[in-house]
């Protein structure tokens, strides 16, 4: 069984819980109020999707703006980008935008795209409506869930669903042989997208269901 | 298949080392099974760098220190002196765009000893790798653009990492993605630099590591003193998976030897038994990435033998130890010197090994060889032509097979990396056929296991004598494992006044006496010791007790090599000895 690597990188306003999401996946924790990252973090999680191994190389970057002009060292090379919202806050909401323009325009070409709305355990305090952020990601074929680092909803879900949606690995690659499995299994994996990605709540959630779309723009452009 | 929930997850926290120290603070308080020690911030960063700088050149002031990270990290003024000239090009060949190199600096006495991770670590790397706390290195890289914004026109600065680790690969590569995106972004760029090495694991020798750092991850191995040094194979299978985002370092330490001897190459031999006897060499180049390059390939062709005198890979007219240096008044110190300033030409004319290193330009084309040697006063200028200026003549016949493979191979467009491993592998059987024969006879000196008495002190290593030493090379020298011909017996007679001889042969006596406490502790662990103080005074077996507190506070120091077991069984025998005697006595050896 192959194993593949994935960067992975998370964008987003300061203090909407890039870290807390990371936190939770890599080590299933939660701590209030972390402190601000400085600069990004590395961390690194396998997991098995589909009979398939992925390692996860996250990069959590600061949000805080004077490291922002760092952002694209760490969206360079990267497989997938998860931009994270707080769902209290229609501000950090209007800035995924700014992110996804950035990454279409300067990003990897087959760069995964994912929107989490996160913090959503805090319903009586939302300002972004789960359906507008959902209609958002839709138009510009992102992956999209709600999650709550604290409560851990869709917090591996999401994770799985990137794996998921990763295109096939360069035919460049001087992998060939153990990519040649991995690339048939990655077909079918295609077939199922439309289950595992885009079919009502996941398992065990009370919360917004994991939801992709086909990627609109991209999503046609692999090879087949 | 599809449902999320029965995917299996593989948490990797306690596994493989990935666990980050950011996290681990964290979690510090209920998860005390995490790898990494470290508490405090910038641990982990002080285990791989002291401070990150940055030199700028003021119009009034010169080179001046514009940034140390991280700022709690103090420096003497005249570290700070010595870094700042160092950062920059000395010669008037403008170095326009980005040039790289190192440099080596002594470190003001009167600091506090090597940390733990660090002692730990020189305990089990190579001994050529081990760090020593009388140095930084500084690894540097200057750019040098137009700027019409600028009074003068240019602008001019440094990035420089300082540390005491000797890692030049590794280093150079790290400085190499941090300082661009340093002159692009600025200070946050640095602090998020070294927020990444503070996450990085500790340099544990014969460790695999993975090094994240700014958006990519180096993927290095730390060598290990018990690596085997001729045909090992490392194994390539776990770096495979992991193309994509890791960058995978052929070395921590080793330079292109090959490149840098490129155009003295029919010298190598020569210049192997120069640096082994430790005589003084000066490099000139006109650039410091040159020097560093050479000064850095000569120190390691004697690998795994370690160089002990002072070498300084880039070295200025601004340096602290200019004068003790150059002076005329003494023989030329045995050190080796990279310099790029046209001064030196003149200074060190009296040095009597000169390596004058032309443009590296012609590298991968055929090179333009100077196969002669040539007198030292030959050399007048910086402008001379490349080649070695020595009336230094070699005790072994040159091996002129290798040459021959070597020529061959560039010929053929053979790729450098496999010149490169040609030749130091050629260079570690040269040192390893020298120093067989040196291992063998210090084993020789060992005293035999019969001798260690529980009741007596730890019998010593017997005296290295030379000149026995040099009967047994008649019969068992170096002939029998190397082909190359030649005076060895005055070879050894030269090596034996280096320091290269005096710190093989201190690091060899330091482990053989431990050795030899170790066995002791053990002979008195297993004696019956009971029956032996039955006869005694009370003097003796104070003094008994004594001896043993003593052994038992050697193996804390040294628990990684002394077995457990022998130390709870000494453990016991103390406590019933110390129950022999009178309760008045008892009170008193306890505290």
């Amino acid at each position: 069984m192959s194993m593949r690597d994935v960067k992975v990188c998370l964008l987003g306003e300061s203090g909407v819980g890039k870290s807390s999401i990371v936190m939770r996946f890599v080590a299933d924790k939660f701590k209030q109020a972390l402190e601000s990252t400085i600069g990004a973090s590395f961390m690194t999680k396998t997991i098995l999707v589909d009979e398939n191994t992925y390692k996860f190389q996250i990069w959590d970057t600061a949000g805080q703006e004077k490291y922002r002009a760092l952002a694209p060292m760490y969206y360079r090379g990267s497989s997938a980008a998860i931009i994270v919202y707080d769902v209290t806050r229609e501000a950090s909401f209007l800035a995924v935008k700014g992110w996804v323009n950035e990454l279409q325009r300067h990003g990897p070409s087959r760069i995964v795209l994912a929107i989490a709305g996160n913090k959503c355990d805090l319903e009586d305090l939302r300002e972004v409506r789960e359906k507008d952020a959902q209609e958002y990601a839709k138009e510009i074929g992102a992956i999209f869930c709600e999650t709550s680092a604290m409560t851990s909803v869709n917090v591996a879900e999401l994770f799985q669903a990137i794996a998921r949606l990763l295109p096939p690995e360069d035919a460049t690659d001087s992998l060939d042989q153990q990519r040649g499995g991995s690339n048939i299994k990655l077909r079918n994996n295609r077939s199922n997208r439309g289950r595992c990605c885009g079919g009502g709540p996941a398992a065990g959630d009370d919360g917004g269901g994991l939801q992709a779309s086909r990627r609109s723009q991209r999503g046609t452009s692999y090879p087949s | 298949m599809d449902d999320p929930s029965q995917n299996q997850t593989h948490n990797h926290i306690n596994g493989n080392g990935d666990w980050p120290h950011t996290m681990n603070q964290i979690f510090n308080e209920d998860e005390s099974h995490f790898k990494s020690n470290a508490i405090l911030p910038w641990d982990q960063f002080s285990n791989w760098i002291h401070c990150a700088c940055v030199v700028t050149f003021d119009l009034e002031l010169g080179q001046a220190m514009e940034l140390i990270y991280p700022g709690h990290i103090k420096l003497t003024d005249k570290e700070k002196m010595n870094i700042c000239y160092l950062s920059f090009p000395d010669s008037n060949s403008g170095c326009m765009g980005d040039t790289q190199f190192h440099f080596r600096i002594r470190q003001c006495p009167g600091k506090r000893p090597l940390s733990r991770s660090h002692s730990q670590y020189n305990k089990d790397c190579p001994v050529s790798l081990q760090l020593d706390d009388a140095h930084y290195y500084g690894f540097v890289y200057f750019r040098q653009t137009k700027d019409r914004t600028v009074r003068r026109g240019y602008f001019q600065k440094s990035v420089v990492l300082i540390t005491k680790l000797p890692c030049v690969a590794l280093f150079n590569q790290v400085i190499s993605i941090i300082a661009p995106e340093y002159f692009d972004n600025g200070e946050p760029s640095l602090e998020a630099a070294c927020h990444d090495i503070d996450q990085w694991p500790s340099p544990v020798p014969g460790d695999t590591l993975n090094l994240p750092i700014m958006g990519t991850v180096l993927q290095v191995r730390v060598p290990c003193r018990s690596d085997k040094l001729i045909g090992s194979v490392q194994s390539k299978s776990e770096t495979l998976h992991s193309l994509p985002v890791h960058t995978v370092l052929p070395s921590l330490h080793e330079v292109d030897i090959y490149s840098a001897f490129l155009s003295i190459l029919p010298h190598v031999q020569l210049l192997w038994e120069l640096v082994l006897i430790g005589e003084p060499i000066v490099v000139m180049a006109s650039s410091p990435t040159t020097t560093c390059l050479t000064v850095q390939a000569l120190v390691n062709m004697i690998a795994p033998l370690k160089f002990c005198s002072d070498f300084r890979p880039y070295f200025t007219i601004h340096d602290s130890e200019f004068k003790e240096y150059t002076t005329k008044t003494q023989a030329p110190p045995p050190v080796i010197l990279g310099v790029t300033n046209p001064f030196f030409a003149k200074t060190l004319q009296h040095w009597p090994h000169i390596i004058r290193i032309g443009d590296m330009g012609s590298i991968g084309g055929s090179p333009k060889l100077s196969n002669k040697v040539k007198k030292a006063a030959a050399l007048k200028t910086l402008d001379s032509n490349p080649g070695v200026y020595t009336r230094y003549k070699s005790f072994l016949t040159k091996d002129k097979m290798i040459l021959k493979r070597l020529m061959k191979g560039a010929q053929l467009k053979r790729p450098v990396e496999a010149q490169n491993a040609i030749l130091r592998r050629h260079l570690l059987e040269l040192t390893q056929s020298f120093m067989i024969p040196l291992e063998r006879y210090m084993a020789s000196l060992m005293p035999l296991q019969r001798n260690i008495s529980p009741y007596k002190g730890p019998p010593k290593l017997r005296p290295f004598d030379s000149e026995k030493f040099l009967e047994s090379v008649e019969h068992s020298g170096p002939q029998l494992t190397s082909g190359i011909k030649g005076d060895w017996e005055s070879l050894y007679r030269r090596f034996f006044r280096s320091p290269n001889f005096e710190g093989w042969y201190h690091q060899r006596q330091r482990e053989v006496n431990q050795k030899l406490q170790i066995l002791h502790l053990e002979a008195l662990s297993n004696a019956n010791l009971s029956e032996w103080i039955a006869d005694k005074e009370e003097v003796e077996i104070v003094d008994l007790i004594l001896k043993i507190k003593d052994k038992l506070s050697f193996a804390m120091h040294h628990h990684h090599i002394v077995g457990k077991e022998s130390v709870s069984r000494l453990q016991k025998q103390l406590e019933d000895i110390v129950l022999t005697l009178p309760h008045d006595l008892q009170s008193v050896i306890k505290t």
